[in-house]
């Protein structure tokens, strides 16, 4: 697998769209390709980033806020 | 289309007007403490540093929820338990491998798949036993949250880099990163050939790859 296929699949593997094979062929080609391959992944991640930042925000409830925080504060305190 | 809601002047990116390049995330107020800060003291366990980037990002978390699931009070439920995990695991979080929001976004979507997955399961199951439960209407994003918009550079200007794909590349990458579907399951979706549905993401990831490098190089 050249780099550029690499860069290929990493964009797949990122979004979870590689089948089982195309996953282990693709897990071999990083370990050859070492941390570039990891930089490549790591880039690739930012498109996750961008997806939903491309999404109008939603609106939580504020009671929802503080269930978690009361949760939050409660696992802090055992 | 599926990929995105839009309305009114986004559906067609000629008609939005230019705004400044955009930030890789919201733009925060003079000295709010960035992100990566607040991880860092959500590492020694600080409640208020969850608090703000709960503030900061329950919106956008949300969205991308409902964007898998479809159901307003589930996505309620999910982003609750996902704060809660980002609050449990956030000492594996490290900035080496990536950003905080990216690194939440992440989760989130995997949170939100496997809800989603669950339900489908279970949903196969109570067709089986021909037993459907009632379910409520989809609860789309832009239905619920229409009067919680907010127009952002960096909203535009991301979905202006997907809008120039091609209605089925954005249709695959819909499927992949929201349903969570592999390329055999979307070809099967879409009765499209392997093949093709290949080349579509291929194609269309690589685009939006190539679009958001150049607005950070424009930076």
């Amino acid at each position: 697998m050249s780099f550029e296929e690499f860069q290929n699949q990493a964009r797949l593997y990122v979004i979870g769209a590689l089948e089982a094979d195309e996953t282990e062929t693709f897990e071999l080609a990083r370990k050859q390709f070492g941390q570039p391959a990891e930089d490549c992944i790591a880039q690739c991640y930012d498109m996750h980033e961008a997806f939903a930042l491309s999404l109008r925000p939603a609106k939580s409830s504020d009671a929802l806020k503080e269930r978690l925080m009361a949760m939050v504060r409660k696992r802090q305190n055992t | 289309m599926d990929f995105l809601p839009t309305n009114g002047a986004e559906d067609n990116p000629i008609e939005v007007a230019a705004p400044r390049m955009p930030a890789a995330a919201p733009e925060l107020e003079p000295g709010a403490p960035t992100d990566l800060e607040l991880m860092h003291a959500i590492q020694e366990e600080d409640p208020e540093a969850l608090s703000l980037l709960y503030d900061r990002y329950n919106g956008i978390l949300k969205a991308l929820i409902l964007r898998v699931i479809h159901n307003e009070a589930e996505a309620d439920d999910l982003l609750q338990e996902i704060f809660m995990e980002i609050w449990n695991q956030a000492k594996n979080f490290s900035a080496q491998k990536g950003k905080p929001l990216g690194w939440m976004v992440t989760l989130a979507r995997r949170r939100a798949i496997d809800g989603l997955r669950k339900k489908q399961a279970y949903a196969r199951a109570g067709e089986r036993l021909q037993n459907e439960t009632e379910q409520q209407p989809d609860a789309w994003v832009h239905n619920a949250t229409e009067e919680e918009i907010t127009f952002s550079d960096t909203r535009i200007l991301v979905r202006r880099v997907i809008n120039t794909l091609p209605v089925a590349q954005q249709q695959a990458i819909n499927l992949a990163f929201f349903r969570g579907m592999s390329q055999r399951e979307i070809a099967a979706h879409t009765n499209t050939p392997l093949g093709t549905v290949k080349t579509r993401l291929e194609l269309g990831l690589k685009k939006i790859y190539d679009g958001l490098k150049e607005l950070r190089d424009e930076l």
